[in-house]
């Protein structure tokens, strides 16, 4: 039974209680996520929580024990849904002594695309990369006499040359320099501008908490917590408000923080106040109220936990699962 | 199946385009040739060396015996230097004549020196010393020469004229062999061994180097992590054939080339050899059909998908190169415990041994064109050959698709025994 067509088109990815069973563990257990479509999405887990299993069954390289998995509302062992998706597995590497483009050419028809199409892509690409230059066209060399950032570009070319719906990375930012990894960042941006799908899963937080839309915490084959970035943080942290005031005026805000409707607790610290917010209420409600009330604002700032001490704080430092794989 | 495709032509273009490759096939040939060219002309020269004309006959006998004995040993005698020396002793001078000729002959100035006197006349002994005398074929030629001398010498005594003589023991013997099987007359029966023996050779060479092609492809694959990209893109068991076909067909692309120009090489071997300065031989090719030849390509093929199938498995289970040769020891005691057989095969290819072992599909893909070669195979053994073949290579097939899929996205230490058949238990 196909699920009903709105709930097609709304997700990119649509994991229904999955669940994925080796010998010795459970490497995935009841997995239930939904990545938008159009979205930035984060799987985020310590090492052998389940991620690269995960991402597996979402390529349908493996198959899950139970449940079910809909890529753009189809089954994900479809085989047209394969050349929507682009992958980018962890460790990387290339056929060594392959040249650059043969190697391109090959994962381009992989993918479906083929002859002149494929050609011209990957010399947009190279010159994109700048791995063809008027000097130089790195393209016909063999992977091997290239560098190790240039082969990573090489293997992110290959990825994206079919131009994917859904752009999915494992570990994308590990073992990458600091240009690569912003030409990286910059690409994830660009994608989503494009109205691609981009998941990509990580245990650097920092990297999730600036890229993602939404993220979804994995630990021990189980999902922890999901959402968009922004649920996340107002659901699992507190939701305060730093606030910093110029000149006088104080008083008229001394009101609106008595306001409960709006504020739950205010620290007074003279021209400084660290503001507690109401459940469910707007902060950018209470700051159009101070504004209105004639003091000059010099510091309004949410201050929300990171991404980083949620994770810490929900998952811990026994989120950790020997995998089987050693990664993922 | 236009992935298929691609994996196929990946696959075979990279290695045709290797530099190994075009050595492999140009050198493959000559080395062929070689192997069958270099003991036909031993064989041809079994006339014997030079060495039976360089030596000194001590003639002892008094009537002139050494000297119609150096014209038998020389065959031709308008050739200058083609003749034994005669030196006329007398039986008491025989000892000093001897020592004389020992020094001449440790001087490498003669290859020996051959004493004959009144025994030999009376048929019962001659004696010959010489750096030659483990030589079968010189010492062969000399002892027909003396026999021919005595019996001439007999017949002249009973009063043959001199025409009469030469016209009756003039027997220029040219021996060659040649072997008869069910089909007919099949050439000689030396060059049919040789046939058989490279035929088996080349398989047993080819199997091994393409299985292992395919295993360190395979662990290539694994290790670079590209086997996942691929397999996110096209199932593995179309990653599985893409890839056995691919180096297979590089195999069947090399094997042809290697046979055709073998081909061409021995039909143009008479000019070959005559540069080389070796004499021309009469050596006829074995007799081999079309159809012999498809049916050999034809268990090539086969054996190689048995064989390549097995080495993927292997490739695809372990993690590193020296990983890979010990895993892959029983696949090798397999292909090695069979190449054994191919010399008793070739001696006896009708044997109860020779017929089992091209029943097996373990032994069937280099036993049976063996016999093919030397021998006709009755078709209904052919038949079931083939038919057994068949049935190994989809349970090899079988097998390693199970063990490969699991395989290659396993990472760490080497499976055991018993977990790679927990794999093959696996849906997937």
């Amino acid at each position: 039974m196909l699920p009903p067509r709105s709930y097609m088109t709304e997700y990119a990815i649509d994991i229904v209680n999955v669940t994925k069973r080796y010998a010795d563990h459970t490497a995935v257990r009841d997995l239930t996520l939904r990545v938008p479509k159009g979205s930035v999405y984060g799987l985020l887990g310590p090492n052998g929580a389940g991620k690269t299993t995960t991402i597996r069954m979402i390529l349908n390289i493996i198959a899950p024990d139970s449940g079910k998995i809909h890529i753009f509302g189809r089954p994900s062992n479809d085989p047209k849904i394969t050349e929507r998706l682009g992958y980018l597995p962890e460790e990387r590497g290339l056929y060594r002594k392959m040249q650059v483009r043969r190697v391109l050419k090959f994962l381009a028809e992989l993918k479906g695309v083929r002859g002149k199409d494929a050609d011209r892509r990957i010399d947009e690409w190279l010159v994109r990369l700048s791995l063809k230059t008027p000097e130089k066209d790195w393209g016909l060399s063999k992977i091997d006499e290239l560098s190790r950032g240039m082969q990573q570009k090489v293997q992110f070319i290959g990825t994206l040359l079919h131009d994917p719906d859904l752009v999915i990375l494992d570990e994308p930012f590990s073992g990458l320099d600091p240009i690569n990894s912003q030409a990286l960042k910059d690409t994830v941006v660009e994608l989503k501008k494009r109205g691609k799908t981009v998941i990509f899963s990580t245990h650097l937080m920092d990297n999730a908490e600036r890229l993602c839309d939404s993220v979804c915490i994995i630990a021990r084959g189980e999902k922890v917590l999901d959402g968009t970035v922004t649920s996340v943080k107002e659901e699992h942290g507190q939701r305060n408000i730093a606030l910093a005031l110029e000149g006088d005026g104080i008083s008229g805000v001394a009101a609106i923080l008595r306001d409960h409707s709006l504020v739950k607790r205010a620290d007074d610290s003279n021209r400084f106040f660290e503001i507690e917010m109401a459940p469910g209420a707007d902060p950018q409600a209470l700051l159009r109220r101070i504004v209105e009330s004639g003091a000059a604002v010099q510091r309004f700032e949410m201050i929300q936990p990171s991404l980083h001490q949620i994770f810490l704080q929900k998952v811990g430092a026994t989120g950790v699962e020997e995998g089987m794989t050693g990664h993922g | 199946m236009a992935k298929l495709w691609a994996i196929i032509k990946r696959e075979y273009l990279e290695r045709v385009r290797s530099k190994w490759f075009l050595i492999a096939t140009f050198f493959g040939p000559i080395f062929f040739s070689a192997i069958i060219i270099v003991p036909a002309w031993l064989a041809s020269t079994s006339k014997a060396t030079t060495d039976v004309y360089n030596t000194t006959i001590l003639d002892a006998t008094g009537t002139g015996f050494g000297h119609r004995l150096a014209v038998n040993i020389a065959v031709d005698t308008t050739i200058p230097g083609r003749m034994p020396v005669v030196k006329v002793v007398a039986p008491s001078e025989l000892t000093q004549a001897e020592s004389l000729a020992t020094r001449e002959v440790m001087r490498k100035e003669k290859s020996g020196y051959l004493v004959v006197d009144q025994q030999t006349i009376a048929g019962e002994s001659a004696r010959y010393a010489g750096s030659n005398a483990t030589s079968i074929v010189d010492m062969t030629q000399i002892k027909s020469a003396i026999r021919q001398t005595i019996l001439a010498s007999r017949l002249q005594n009973v009063g043959l004229d001199d025409a009469k003589l030469k016209q009756i023991t003039f027997i220029p013997l040219d021996f060659s062999t040649e072997r008869i099987t069910e089909r007919g007359r099949a050439g000689s029966g030396m060059a049919s061994v040789l046939f058989g023996f490279a035929i088996g050779f080349l398989l047993y060479l080819s199997i091994v180097i393409y299985g292992q092609t395919i295993m360190s492809g395979v662990l290539e694959e694994k290790t670079t992590r590209v086997a996942e990209v691929v397999m996110s893109s096209v199932p593995t068991d179309t990653l599985l054939a893409g890839k056995v076909l691919g180096v297979g067909a590089v195999g069947l692309t090399q094997q042809i080339l290697w046979i055709a120009t073998t081909y061409v090489l021995l039909k143009l071997r008479a000019p070959i050899m005559a540069k080389l300065g070796a004499p021309t031989m009469n050596f006829s090719l074995p007799d081999i059909t079309l159809g012999a030849g498809v049916l050999f390509l034809l268990f090539f093929l086969l054996g190689f998908i048995f064989y390549s199938s097995l080495y993927a498995a292997v490739g695809s289970s372990v993690n590193s190169e020296s990983e890979a040769r010990q895993a892959a020891s029983p696949l090798m005691i397999m292909i090695v415990s069979t190449a054994v057989f191919i010399q008793p095969v070739l001696l006896n290819p009708t044997g109860s041994t020779a017929r089992v072992l091209s029943l097996i599909p373990i032994s069937s893909p280099i036993i049976m064109p063996i016999r093919m070669a030397v021998t006709g195979v009755p078709t209904l053994e052919m038949a079931a050959s083939l038919a057994f073949l068949a049935i190994g290579c989809v349970a090899a097939l079988w097998l390693a698709s199970r063990i490969y899929r699991v395989g290659l996205l396993m990472y760490g230490k080497r499976p055991t025994m018993k977990e790679m058949a927990r794999w093959v238990s696996y849906a997937r």
